[in-house]
């Protein structure tokens, strides 16, 4: 179940979030996110542009897979439990790249009535190939 | 191009910039991100939430920008251009959620540059913090961001 609410306790290290996949890359959402971010930089809109900037193309914000990661977390704890997301962009995301998220329980800690989890988050293109690493910290309400 | 970036960046403080959340930008974001988290989308889901209102998504302060620029100038000091430019890290430390109405204070500074040479040749790095401050004074969130330049 979909934002079904996850307790601090029933965390385990190891645990495994649900991956998340995500639609195809099209350009339209490219320029969605252009517009909603405010980066306009042609090379994630103007196919000629990137070709002449030696990036072989058009690719996707870094931004928009970050994004996603960010929702693979917050479909788990919930939105407004992220303390913490930090990623390394590691290689490009192009048109037509189905990109699923996936994540798992690093760790958990207990203090001053604050439940961290800290989470390792990458997401990976069609081929397995990580475009994003990194990791995240939430807070978990406790049960009682 | 030049084959490095212009070091005395570093420790560069840029002027500090205020935003205000806007309702309709959050929705725009999340529905950007394919993202379809009511707490995001839905006003009457946000006000019968913990936090009164709808929030914004994890990745959102990306959107924190000087409207006056598009960043040309200070590329233009680096010595490069847009065309160079890849994202190497981003981080978000965030200390509560935001909404809308609520405004902030961006104060943005280089903390480090150097460079390295990689599989695909020289790069320069631009390390940026941001303090994002609200009407309390008070840290609501750290940005950090790492810019990489083909050189």
């Amino acid at each position: 179940m979909k934002y079904a609410k996850v307790y601090y306790e029933d965390v385990k290290v190891g645990d495994e979030l649900p991956p998340l996949v995500k639609c195809p890359i099209q350009q339209i959402q490219l320029t969605r996110y252009a517009g909603a971010s405010g980066d306009f930089n042609p090379i994630h809109q103007d196919d000629e542009f990137a070709r002449a900037a030696g990036m072989g193309g058009v690719f996707a914000h870094g931004m928009l897979s970050m994004g996603f990661v960010g929702q693979l977390v917050t479909d788990w704890a919930g939105a407004g439990q992220v303390r913490k997301l930090g990623v390394r962009f590691g290689g490009l995301v192009r048109l037509k790249d189905t990109i699923t998220c996936r994540g798992r329980v690093l760790a958990r800690s207990s203090k001053d009535d604050v439940n961290l989890v800290d989470l390792e988050v990458w997401a990976e293109n069609e081929k397995g190939d990580k475009v994003v690493t990194g990791k995240a910290t939430v807070a978990l309400p406790a049960r009682d | 191009m030049p084959m490095q970036i212009n070091k005395g960046v570093l420790g560069k403080e840029f002027p500090p910039f205020v935003v205000t959340i806007e309702r309709g930008k959050i929705k725009e974001f999340a529905r950007a991100l394919g993202d379809p988290n009511p707490l995001y989308l839905d006003d009457r889901v946000g006000q019968a939430s913990e936090w009164g209102d709808i929030i914004a998504p994890p990745t959102f302060m990306t959107t924190f920008r000087e409207a006056a620029g598009d960043g040309g100038d200070f590329l233009r000091e680096l010595g490069t251009d847009i065309s160079r430019l890849l994202h190497g890290e981003q981080e978000f430390e965030l200390h509560r959620p935001i909404r809308p109405g609520e405004t902030f204070v961006c104060r943005s500074k280089v903390v480090d540059v150097y460079e390295k040479t990689g599989r695909s040749g020289p790069m320069g790095f631009v390390v940026r913090e941001t303090a994002v401050i609200d009407r309390a004074n008070e840290i609501v969130a750290t940005i950090r961001q790492v810019t990489v330049v083909r050189l």
